[in-house]
């Protein structure tokens, strides 16, 4: 397991507009909580949150006030765009604890059943797990290969690394190979409801539409 | 295909202003990569079925297109040379209200350069500005 360092420094609780003028500064608000002590307040280097996060790092090592601690990523807020993250919740942990989180499934190979013109529908991305800090993984690899048409992987047929346990449903799927859908010229051609003038229909409350009288005076 | 509700409660809406950003609906949630919109805007229907013929021509039936708006809203219009007054116009066309960060469109099942020139064609007809997002993973 990867662990990146963070430069960050203690700031006060402020409002919105002391958390503003923190991102102006190249930083992003963090808290940091858990084991019954009290909350602590952070300000991160968003260049290194964001490279943490890029290689979808679980555990930080925080370098703030002189002394380094490792902490683990609970939740990151990010901006309207999804683009840009702007305050980060951090837990404390112990090594010998369990923690949930959320482990990357990386599908690999064509399925058999896309060469016959399927779709390969990845529906579950991402699988909650419960294991130990040191033992977090960094992305689960699915075999798709031998996927024929209207076939799926589960959460079951996923190989956990020892002392990693799920809590999805065994019979949740993973991926499915869905058959085409419609012929292409069926999806390129334009509706009736393009020509007509087809209006939807009203939810009728007693009282009839009157149409506009239109035209002068 | 042009969509439009099957019911409604009101046949005419008012005007309204966009403000704001999206604060739902803004991250990919179906496929693996999407087109979120960076500006306010009116998505019209047939500029969702446009996008969607664009796309879908593209493709060639490989992967899958997820449309994540809808048109709700009933915009209505004066008939030409018509005095102002005489109540409110008929309406027109059907579209979808569109805040900064909205996703409008996911592709799936395909690699990132198939979908980069499939959204490429569906950004050409979008009345607003887009980007190019990819899902982003959980912690």
């Amino acid at each position: 397991m990867e662990i990146t360092r963070i430069e960050g420094e203690q700031r006060t609780p402020g409002n919105r507009h002391a958390n503003e003028r923190l991102r102006a500064r190249g930083l992003v608000p963090a808290v940091i909580y858990g084991h019954g002590q009290p909350p602590e307040t952070v300000a991160l280097s968003r260049h290194d949150l964001e490279l943490a996060l890029s290689h979808t790092a679980h555990v930080v090592a925080l370098r703030a006030g002189g002394r380094e601690t490792q902490y683990l990523v609970k939740d990151v807020q990010y901006d309207h765009l999804h683009k840009t993250p702007i305050h980060v919740d951090l837990m404390r942990f112990d090594a010998n604890e369990r923690v949930q989180v959320k482990v990357p499934i990386e599908l690999r190979g064509t399925p058999k059943g896309s060469q016959e013109g399927g779709t390969l529908v990845h529906i579950l991305t991402d699988l909650e797990v419960e294991c130990l800090v040191t033992q977090i993984p960094e992305r689960l690899r699915v075999a798709v290969d031998h996927l024929g048409m209207n076939e799926s992987v589960h959460v079951r047929d996923i190989a956990l690394p020892a002392g990693v346990q799920t809590l999805h449903r065994a019979d949740d799927i993973v991926a499915i190979v869905h058959p085409p859908r419609g012929t292409t010229a069926e999806e390129l051609a334009p509706s009736e409801a393009a020509e007509g003038p087809a209006e939807p229909e009203v939810i009728a409350k007693g009282k009839e539409e009157k149409e506009g009288e239109e035209g002068g005076e | 295909m042009p969509t439009m509700p099957k019911r409604v409660k009101y046949r005419k809406a008012q005007k309204g202003r966009i403000r704001g950003n999206a604060t739902r609906g803004n991250t990919v949630a179906f496929g693996d990569f999407g087109l979120q919109a960076l500006e306010p805007g009116m998505v019209h229907a047939r500029h969702i079925e446009a996008g969607r013929v664009a796309a879908a021509h593209f493709m060639q039936r490989e992967g899958r297109i997820y449309i994540r708006i809808f048109p709700h809203k009933p915009v209505s219009r004066k008939p030409l040379e018509t005095r102002m007054g005489k109540g409110k116009g008929e309406p027109e066309f059907w579209t979808a209200i569109v805040k900064p960060g909205t996703v409008m469109f996911e592709i799936g099942g395909v690699n990132e350069d198939v979908a980069k020139a499939a959204f490429l064609r569906i950004a050409h007809k979008m009345p607003v500005k887009t980007r190019f997002v990819t899902r982003r993973h959980g912690v």
